[in-house]
C-alpha cells in the first residue's frame, strides 16, 4: 500500500522505491520545499528541524517510508496566511539571524517548545533547544523565545 | 539571466516602465587614479529609482551574516538622502568585473568581496562618494528646471526641497533626466556623521522576513534548469589515490547518470608552502541528490595512500610546536626593542608560560557547494563565495573562457568565516561541468566539509616576562605556528621597554587557510592570559594591572596593513567600559569569577569581561558577558551588537571545544558527532554590549569580537577556582 501523509496540510505519496528517502530530502527535492535545510545528515545540528504531528523532529535521518498518516509541518507551513507565526515576528523584533541557514530549524524547535511549555524559564530553554547556531545567535534566539512566550500569556498560539 | 554587464542594465532599464537606473560618469576620477586599487568610472549601478519615487536597491557587498546587505545599502541611502522605507531590496547581489590596465580581474563598481574585517572599509569611501553624486544631480536637475542656484537647495528623505518657497521635487520626479547630468566632483559635499539619517542609528537586516519565512536564500536551495546533482566520494586520507570502485553497482541505483573519477591537486596555498587542494574522488551525478549519495555508497570505493601527505597528526604537531616554542632555536625576530635578556634579569619575578591553541575547523551551517554551467564560450556560476571574481577566474583557468564571459551570480552564504574564500569548492564543481558539459550542483556532505577543511592553523604561544615594582620589566614572547607569520604589533608591544617578539614555523603540510581573527586570537589568548597572571604575581588587580600599562595615553605609529595606529587610550577605554558594566570588584557568590580581556584587530578595540561559575566538581557554566568595542563610527549599532554576541560565542566555542583532530593524516573530527559544537545551553544567558561613540572611519567588526575571548574565559575560570587553563579547548580539563 503505498505510504501517504500531509505536508503543511497538503496529502504527498511516497512513489515506489522511495521508502527509504528521508524527510529532509523528500521535501526539499520532491516538494522543492528548501526552508528545511541539510547542515549534518545525522540528526546533530537540528538545521533540519520539522514537527510530525506536532513534534519537533529531526528530518535527515527519517525516512518517508515510516510517515504513513502523519502530519508534517515546514518553516513554509508556519505563516500559511502571510501573517507572521508569533515566534517568526519575535525572531524579526530581535532581528536574530547572522548567516540565517540555521533558524528555520530554530524556529521550528522554539515553536514545538512552546507549545508544550508555554512559559518556559531559562533552563527549561536551555534543555530544548540544542539545535546548533554556528554564528552564535544564541542569546538573541534565548530573547525571541521569551518575547514569544509573553505574546503567547496574552494570546495562546493555536495550531496552523 | 545573462551577464549582468552595464550596457545591458541600461537596455533593461529603458525598457521597464517608469523605471530608470542610475549609472554615474564622474569626469574627474579616472581608471588610473588610485594605483592600489583600479576603479572604474562608472559609478553605483546597485540603484534604480521609479516614477512613483520608490527605490530598487540592489547589494552592492556579499552577505555572509555579517550584515553587509544591510550596512552597504545604509550607507549609499544615507548619503543619497533616500527615504529608507520607500526602498524595496531585490535579492540580487550583482558581481560587475572589468580588467584593470595590467589585465588582472578587478572589481568594478563596488569592492563585493568580503574577508578580513575590510568589507565596510573598503566600501565606505566609494559609497559614500556614490550617493552624494547621485544627491548632487537630482539638486543640480532641480536647480536647473527652478532656474536658481543649487546652492540653496536641500535633498531630504527622496526630495530635493527648495526652503525658502516650499516647493519640493521628488526624485522620482528627476531622475530619469538627473542620470543624464555630469556633476563636478569638487561640489561633492560628503555629509558629517551628525548630518546622518539612516547610518548611526538601529536598523534590523533588510532580509530577515525572507530568512524567518524559509525562502530559498542560499546557494543550496537553488534548483538550477538541467543541474545533475553531484555526490563525491573523497580520499579519506590527504593525498591518498583512487585504488577501485564499483562503477555498475552505483550506476544501478535509480536516478545515477554518470560516475566519474576527480584528480586530486596539490599547490602551494596560504599562509606558505604546498598542500594538497583538492583531494582525489569519485563524483556520482544523479537526478537528485539523494540519488547521488545513495550511489556514492555504492561505489564501495577503495584507496592507496601516497606519501607526500603521509603521517599527519594533528595531536603530535602540537607537540612539536610545543617544543619549538620553548626551544632555544631562533626564530625570526618581528621585534626586538630594548634589552629584553638584561630587563628580565632585573626583574622581581619573572613567569615563563606556554599557551596553545588546536586546528581550528570552519564548519560553516551551510556545507559548501556550487552550481556551474560551463557552456562553449561561456558559463555560469551560482555560488556563494566571499571574493566572487574567483569563480570567473576558475572558469578561465579550467575551460579557457574569458573571465568577462562568466556570470557569477551570488547567493547568500550560510556562513563564510574564511571557508568560503576558497577556490577548491569551486573549482571542483566547473571542472565537472566542463568535463560532462551539462550544469551541475555539487553539495558536500558534512563530512566532506569537516575532512576536506582548510583549518586554522596550531599554535604555541611561550611568553617569559617580568615584573618589577608592579610593572611589566621585560616581555619575550615566541610564537610557533604550523606555517606563517605571527603579527608583532599588538600590546604590550609599545608600552613595554624591551620587548622580544619572535616567529617560528612547523612547517608540515597541513591545509590551512584563513579563519576569523585566528592570528589575533592566538596572539590575545596567550598575551591577555599573562597579564592576568603576572597582574596576580604582582599582587595587582587584572583590570587596574592593563590601566596602568596603557599609561599614558597615547597613539603608536604602526607599520600594518589594516591601521596606522595602535591608540593605547582606546583599548583602556574599552576595559574600563567593559568593567564598568560587569561592575568589576563587586562581591560575588562563591565558585563565582569575572575575567577580563582585550584585543586590538584590524584596527578595531574590542574588551570583554566573562563571568562564570565553577563548582567543586569542576562543572563550569558560562553566566554573563559584557562586552565593549570602539570600532570608530557605529553604521549599525544593532549589527555590531550582534557580531559581539555571535563572535565572542564563536571565541568561547573555539576556547572550549573547536579542535580538528588529525591521526595517520585522516581528519578524525568528521562530523558534530565528533566535533562538540557550542549549544544554548552552554553560553552565557546574557551579552551586553558598548559602543564607544566615535566620529572616526568605521573599522571591521566581523573578526575584533573573536579574539579576547579565550584568554577572557581562561582569566574568569581562573577568577574562580584558581585553575589555570593554558590549552585549548579547555574542555579537556574541565566540565561543561
Amino acid at each position: 500500500m503505498a505510504i501517504h501523509f500531509s505536508v503543511n496540510q497538503q496529502e504527498v505519496e511516497v512513489g515506489p522505491g522511495e521508502e527509504e528517502m528521508p524527510l529532509l530530502w523528500f521535501l526539499r527535492e520532491k516538494l522543492r520545499l528548501t526552508g528545511s535545510k541539510f547542515g549534518c545528515g545525522i540528526g546533530q545540528c537540528g538545521a533540519c528541524t520539522v514537527h510530525i504531528n506536532g513534534t519537533a523532529v529531526r528530518s535527515c535521518l527519517l525516512p518517508v517510508g515510516q510517515l504513513q498518516g502523519s502530519q508534517i509541518r515546514t518553516i513554509e507551513g508556519l505563516a500559511p496566511t502571510g501573517q507572521l507565526h508569533p515566534v517568526q515576528q519575535a525572531w524579526l523584533d530581535q532581528d536574530v539571524p547572522q548567516c540565517g541557514y540555521c533558524q528555520a530549524g530554530q524556529i521550528m524547535a522554539a515553536v514545538s517548545l512552546l507549545e508544550r511549555i508555554n512559559q518556559p524559564t531559562d533552563q527549561q530553554i536551555s534543555d530544548n533547544m540544542t539545535n546548533i547556531c554556528r554564528c552564535g545567535t544564541y542569546t538573541r534566539i534565548r530573547k525571541a523565545i521569551r518575547q514569544a512566550a509573553e505574546t503567547h500569556a496574552e494570546k495562546p498560539v493555536t495550531e496552523a | 539571466m545573462q551577464n549582468p554587464h552595464r550596457r545591458h542594465f541600461l537596455k533593461i532599464s529603458a525598457l521597464s516602465a517608469g523605471a530608470m537606473l542610475v549609472s554615474v560618469t564622474l569626469p574627474l576620477r579616472t581608471r588610473s587614479s588610485s594605483a592600489q586599487q583600479p576603479v572604474s568610472p562608472q559609478w553605483c549601478v546597485y540603484v534604480s529609482i521609479n516614477r512613483d519615487n520608490s527605490v530598487v536597491m540592489q547589494s552592492p557587498i556579499m552577505e555572509m551574516g555579517q550584515f553587509m546587505r544591510t550596512a552597504g545599502p545604509m550607507i549609499l541611502a544615507d548619503e543619497m538622502d533616500l527615504d529608507w522605507s520607500l526602498i524595496r531590496f531585490d535579492l540580487n547581489m550583482p558581481t560587475y568585473l572589468t580588467r584593470n590596465r595590467k589585465g588582472d580581474l578587478v572589481y568594478d563598481h563596488a569592492q563585493i568581496g568580503t574577508g578580513g574585517s575590510q568589507t565596510l572599509k573598503n566600501n565606505w569611501t566609494y559609497l559614500r562618494t556614490a550617493g552624494a553624486t547621485i544627491r548632487r544631480m537630482m539638486i543640480e536637475e532641480a536647480a536647473e528646471r527652478w532656474d536658481c542656484s543649487p546652492e540653496r537647495l536641500t535633498a531630504r528623505l527622496s526630495q530635493i526641497i527648495d526652503t525658502p518657497t516650499g516647493r519640493k521635487f521628488s526624485y522620482g520626479d528627476l531622475a530619469e533626466k538627473a542620470a543624464r547630468r555630469q556633476v563636478d566632483t569638487n561640489k561633492l559635499k560628503l555629509k558629517q556623521p551628525a548630518q546622518f539619517h539612516i547610518m548611526g542609528k538601529n536598523q534590523p537586516a533588510i532580509d530577515a522576513r525572507d530568512i524567518v519565512t524559509g525562502a530559498p536564500l542560499f546557494g543550496i536551495d537553488e534548483n538550477y534548469a538541467n543541474a545533475l546533482r553531484v555526490a563525491i566520494d573523497r580520499a579519506p586520507a590527504m593525498g591518498a589515490q583512487i585504488a577501485g570502485y564499483d562503477k555498475k553497482a552505483a550506476l544501478a541505483v535509480p536516478g545515477v547518470r554518470q560516475v566519474v573519477e576527480m584528480p586530486h591537486e596539490s599547490g602551494p596555498h596560504w599562509p606558505d608552502g604546498e598542500t594538497q587542494l583538492r583531494a582525489a574522488g569519485v563524483a556520482v551525478l544523479a537526478d537528485s541528490f539523494w540519488a547521488a549519495m545513495r550511489g556514492k555508497d555504492a561505489l564501495k570505493t577503495t584507496w592507496k595512500d601516497t606519501h607526500q601527505y603521509a603521517g599527519l597528526n594533528s595531536k603530535a604537531h602540537r607537540e612539536t610546536l610545543k617544543a619549538l616554542a620553548r626551544s632555544d632555536q631562533p626564530g625570526k625576530h618581528l621585534r626586538d626593542d630594548g634589552e629584553v635578556t638584561r630587563a628580565l634579569q632585573q626583574a622581581d619575578k619573572v613567569l615563563e608560560h606556554c599557551y596553545e591553541r588546536s586546528f581550528l575547523a570552519h564548519a560553516c551551517m551551510e556545507p559548501l557547494n556550487c552550481i556551474a554551467d560551463v557552456r562553449k564560450d561561456s558559463a555560469t556560476v551560482v555560488v556563494g563565495h566571499q571574493w566572487p571574481h574567483a569563480a570567473a577566474l576558475a572558469v578561465e583557468e579550467i575551460a579557457g573562457i574569458d573571465a568577462l564571459k562568466v556570470e557569477v551570480i551570488n547567493k547568500r552564504m550560510g556562513g563564510g568565516f574564511g571557508r568560503k574564500g576558497e577556490a577548491d569548492y569551486l573549482r571542483e564543481a566547473i571542472w565537472l561541468s566542463h568535463k560532462v558539459g551539462q550544469p551541475v550542483q555539487v553539495i558536500w556532505t558534512r563530512e566532506n566539509d569537516m575532512e576536506r577543511d582548510f583549518f586554522a592553523p596550531a599554535a604555541a604561544v611561550q611568553i617569559r616576562a617580568g615584573v618589577k615594582q608592579g610593572r611589566i620589566h621585560g616581555w619575550h614572547m615566541r610564537h610557533a605556528q604550523t606555517a606563517g607569520e605571527a603579527e608583532s604589533h599588538n600590546f604590550p608591544a609599545h608600552l613595554v621597554r624591551d620587548c622580544r617578539i619572535e616567529s617560528l614555523a612547523g612547517n608540515e603540510p597541513f591545509p590551512l587557510g584563513t579563519w576569523r581573527g585566528p592570528r589575533q586570537m592566538q596572539q590575545a589568548f596567550a598575551i591577555e592570559s599573562m597579564l592576568d597572571e603576572l597582574a596576580h604575581a604582582a599582587a595587582a588587580d587584572p583590570l587596574a594591572f592593563r590601566l596602568a600599562l596603557m599609561e599614558p595615553a597615547k597613539a603608536h605609529p604602526i607599520d600594518y596593513w589594516a591601521a596606522d595606529h595602535l591608540d593605547s587610550g582606546r583599548m583602556a577605554r574599552c576595559y574600563r567600559s567593559a568593567a564598568e558594566m560587569a561592575g568589576w570588584g563587586r562581591k560575588l557568590e562563591k565558585g563565582e569569577g569575572l575575567g577580563i580581556a582585550g584585543h586590538v584587530t584590524f584596527g578595531t578595540y574590542v574588551a570583554f569581561v566573562l563571568q562564570v561559575h565553577v563548582d567543586d566538581n569542576k562543572q563550569l557554566s558560562l553566566q554573563k558577558a559584557w562586552g565593549a568595542i570602539d570600532c570608530g563610527f557605529a553604521v549599525n549599532p544593532n549589527h555590531i551588537r550582534a557580531q559581539m554576541e555571535g563572535g565572542f560565542i564563536d571565541g568561547l566555542n573555539a576556547a572550549l571545544f573547536n579542535e580538528a583532530v588529525i591521526e595517520d593524516s585522516r581528519v578524525q573530527t568528521r562530523n558534530f558527532g565528533q566535533l562538540r559544537w557550542m549549544r544554548m545551553g552552554e553560553t552565557p544567558l546574557e551579552i551586553e554590549t558598548e559602543i564607544i561613540e566615535s566620529d572616526r572611519e568605521p573599522t571591521g567588526v566581523g573578526e575584533p569580537p573573536v579574539p579576547p575571548a579565550p584568554a577572557a574565559l581562561a582569566n574568569a575560570i581562573f577568577a574562580a577556582s584558581g585553575l589555570r587553563l593554558r590549552r585549548m579547548p579547555f574542555s579537556e580539563h574541565i566540565r561543561i
